[in-house]
């Protein structure tokens, strides 16, 4: 027989002291039904909509159908042991989680228990899962940006701190790669980050928990699981508890950054849970309420004031502002993002990074169609010095694709035109990027300097992103002081600028690339 | 499919205002207890489910088996359910009907679970104090339950007030094992 960690006498001593002796008054209710995860309870007169119900052995379930006659509920778990007619009784409790710093690096259910075979967590707070996300006085416009790290995003989409951006794309074309370089590039950025997996395999968790840990993001990652083998009614829940983790930091003046990966998967455990629970199904047999169930979501992701946050700690943080910052990633069937779930979250979140199959099958990683990817308040947030650069891409990769259509038909083209093609393919190289390598604010000001300035013009397609890193080698060891002082600063100053400029003309002049 | 409470209800709200109006709660009390003991008799239950018995002779079965014991109404009654197909949902409308009843005369039935038989002033004392807190008339019923220990446990509808040994057995383990 082993002896469990709660078993130690000064443990056990303290509860036996707190631990006080009262009749308890409570409603109860009798089991009649249980079909797959679904519990019918009738009695329970008292319960309130969201509320826990207490089963024998120490199961627990979520009120969710209020009826005339019965109850209709979903049970957290394990089922097989519930029999007709046993008892259940109302707690008067609505679902908690624990929160707070002592969560991150760790990996978690959807219930806040730690899967991860470090022991217990102890944390000292729990938080309600479902919470009324903050109102319009509460709020502050994004005007900080959150650095992905990729090239693409932080020129062509920025992201802001408090911003919803959606990753949507077919399976296979990297929505979580994006996702995961996102965190990655967190560290040391006053981040922390929340990676809430609903619906994946076990060991598709297990890599991205792996490479997390490989890349020392994990030091201020929370893991939130519920893996394809969990119940659908946890798989429903994991990105309000994953919410919850996130909100403890932007309650209290600091930013954070939640991945939900995605929530495709959660309409469809949310769909199973309605269908059991006999709600008329609606378009594509989900429920009447599957928008709401994004949008209570996603609202919650918000930049709050600093009288919001000072209110909150009740006066212990003061002037400071927080945020949390949602990537939801939705996976779309062939293409089509006129499906119901992905209509909904695009309209819901502040614009979008649409990831395309073609694009990622050609080679183009990230596979970010430049045309239709959005950021509707990214811009406000954008670092200045990317601001001023990447200004460019986008039009160029925009009238690049309207010629390249036209060319194919073009026998032989004007100098200009070929020239804007050439510019154009130049642009797409560029843009891509390995996985696991984001880059610093400096560096990618770099190469957008030298693209803007007409230095990639004359390097061959197939050298363009070799000639990118072996520039950027040379920056560091031979132009730190200016390097760091953009990442200081996030702003290019004439003075600067012209140094980067004949930097990279002396690099071009080694030949080394 | 609706759940038979569902069903059973109008049928017993409809019993209860007409019983009401006539002043005849007793009377349609002892009908329905009738009736339903009838229906949960497994020989009648199997005539009553065989699809090629007719309606009809449903019909007379009933009312021969229950003959001069129901009145005019009564037999409308058990027409009517014949005529629905509803005859096997009888006892949950006794059921119903003896809950609107009860509210009616303003009293509940409240379980009193004790681990040994309690004197009658404990009783009576018990059911002061749940009367005036349910604001109704209670009609106790002791029920002897060694499990519990020691203490009490009262159980008026769904709601329950645990004050016995074991569940307060119960909780201190559940805080130790926490």
């Amino acid at each position: 027989m082993q002896l469990s960690t709660s078993e130690i006498s000064e443990l056990i001593k303290s509860r036996i002291k707190n631990f006080s002796a009262t009749s308890e008054a409570r409603t109860q209710g009798t089991v009649v039904s249980v079909t797959d995860g679904i519990v019918r309870v009738h009695g329970l007169s008292n319960v309130m909509s969201g509320e826990m119900i207490e089963f024998p052995g120490n199961t627990f379930g979520l009120a969710l159908n209020l009826e005339r006659d019965s109850v209709g509920a979903v049970v957290l778990g394990d089922y097989e042991h519930i029999t007709e007619g046993d008892i259940c009784k109302c707690t008067g409790k609505i679902l908690e989680v624990p929160v707070g710093p002592e969560l991150l690096g760790r990996v978690v259910d959807a219930l806040g228990v730690p899967i991860d075979g470090k022991g217990p967590v102890k944390t000292k707070l729990t938080d309600k899962i479902e919470k009324v996300a903050p109102g319009v006085i509460d709020r502050q416009s994004v005007s900080e940006p959150v650095q992905t790290g990729l090239k693409s995003v932080d020129a062509m989409v920025p992201i802001g701190r408090g911003q919803r951006e959606l990753i949507i794309g077919d399976r296979q074309t990297g929505k979580t790669a994006v996702a995961v370089d996102a965190i990655i590039n967190q560290k040391g950025q006053n981040m922390k980050c929340v990676y809430v997996a609903i619906g994946q395999k076990a060991s598709t968790i297990m890599n991205v928990v792996k490479k997390l840990e490989e890349y020392g993001a994990m030091e201020y990652t929370t893991v939130v699981s519920a893996s394809a083998s969990d119940s659908a009614a946890l798989q429903f829940l994991a990105p309000y508890a994953g919410c919850t983790m996130g909100e403890y930091y932007r309650d209290r003046g600091e930013d954070a950054l939640i991945v939900y990966d995605d929530l495709t998967k959660q309409a469809i455990a949310y769909r199973q849970i309605s269908l059991l629970l006999r709600r008329p199904p609606g378009r594509e047999a989900y429920p009447g309420d599957v928008f709401y169930i994004h949008s209570r979501l996603l609202e919650r992701a918000a930049r709050v004031n600093a009288k919001y946050v000072e209110k909150f700690t009740k006066g212990k943080v003061k002037g400071k502002t927080g945020s949390l910052t949602a990537l939801p990633v939705i996976e779309t069937a062939a293409g089509d993002v006129s499906a119901f779930v992905p209509t909904n979250v695009i309209s819901i979140t502040d614009g979008q990074i649409f990831l395309e199959s073609d694009l990622f099958n050609a080679g183009i990683r990230p596979a970010i169609n430049a045309g239709i990817s959005v950021s509707r308040v990214g811009g406000a947030a954008q670092t200045k010095v990317i601001k001023k650069l990447g200004g460019g891409v986008r039009l160029a990769l925009a009238q690049y694709r309207e010629l390249a259509a036209f060319a194919q038909f073009a026998s032989d083209l004007d100098e200009a035109t070929r020239k804007q093609l050439d510019r154009g393919r130049m642009f797409t190289e560029l843009m891509k990027q390995a996985q696991y390598a984001p880059l610093s604010v400096s560096n990618m000001a770099v190469t957008l300097l030298a693209a803007n300035s007409g230095h990639f013009d004359n390097v061959p397609t197939d050298k363009v992103l070799k000639f990118e890193s072996g520039l950027h080698g040379f920056m560091s060891s031979k132009y730190k002081t200016v390097m760091d002082g953009i990442e200081k600063t996030l702003v290019l100053t004439e003075d600067s600028e012209k140094e980067v400029v004949k930097a990279i003309e002396d690099f071009k002049a080694t030949n080394t690339y | 499919m609706a759940e038979i409470s569902t069903i059973a209800r109008p049928y017993a709200v409809a019993v209860f205002s007409f019983a009401n109006e006539s002043k005849s709660l007793s009377t349609w009390s002892d009908a329905l207890h009738l009736l339903s003991e009838v229906v949960k008799n497994e020989d009648i239950k199997s005539i009553i489910e065989d699809s090629k018995v007719l309606d009809s002779d449903r019909e007379n079965l009933i009312l021969n088996v229950c003959k001069d014991k129901l009145n005019e109404n009564g037999i409308n009654f058990v027409k009517i359910l014949v005529e629905n197909k509803r005859l096997l949902i009888l006892p949950e409308i006794r059921v119903f009907f003896e809950k609107l009843k009860a509210q009616a005369e303003g009293s509940i039935e409240a379980e009193l679970i004790m681990a040994e038989q309690p004197s009658k002033k404990t009783v009576d004392d018990l059911v002061k104090s749940l009367e005036k807190k349910f604001n109704k008339k209670i009609e106790a019923k002791v029920v002897i339950d060694t499990n519990i220990i020691g203490g009490t446990k009262i159980i008026v509808g769904d709601s329950v007030i645990d004050a016995s040994v074991r569940a307060q057995l119960d909780n201190l383990a559940f805080t130790l094992k926490a």
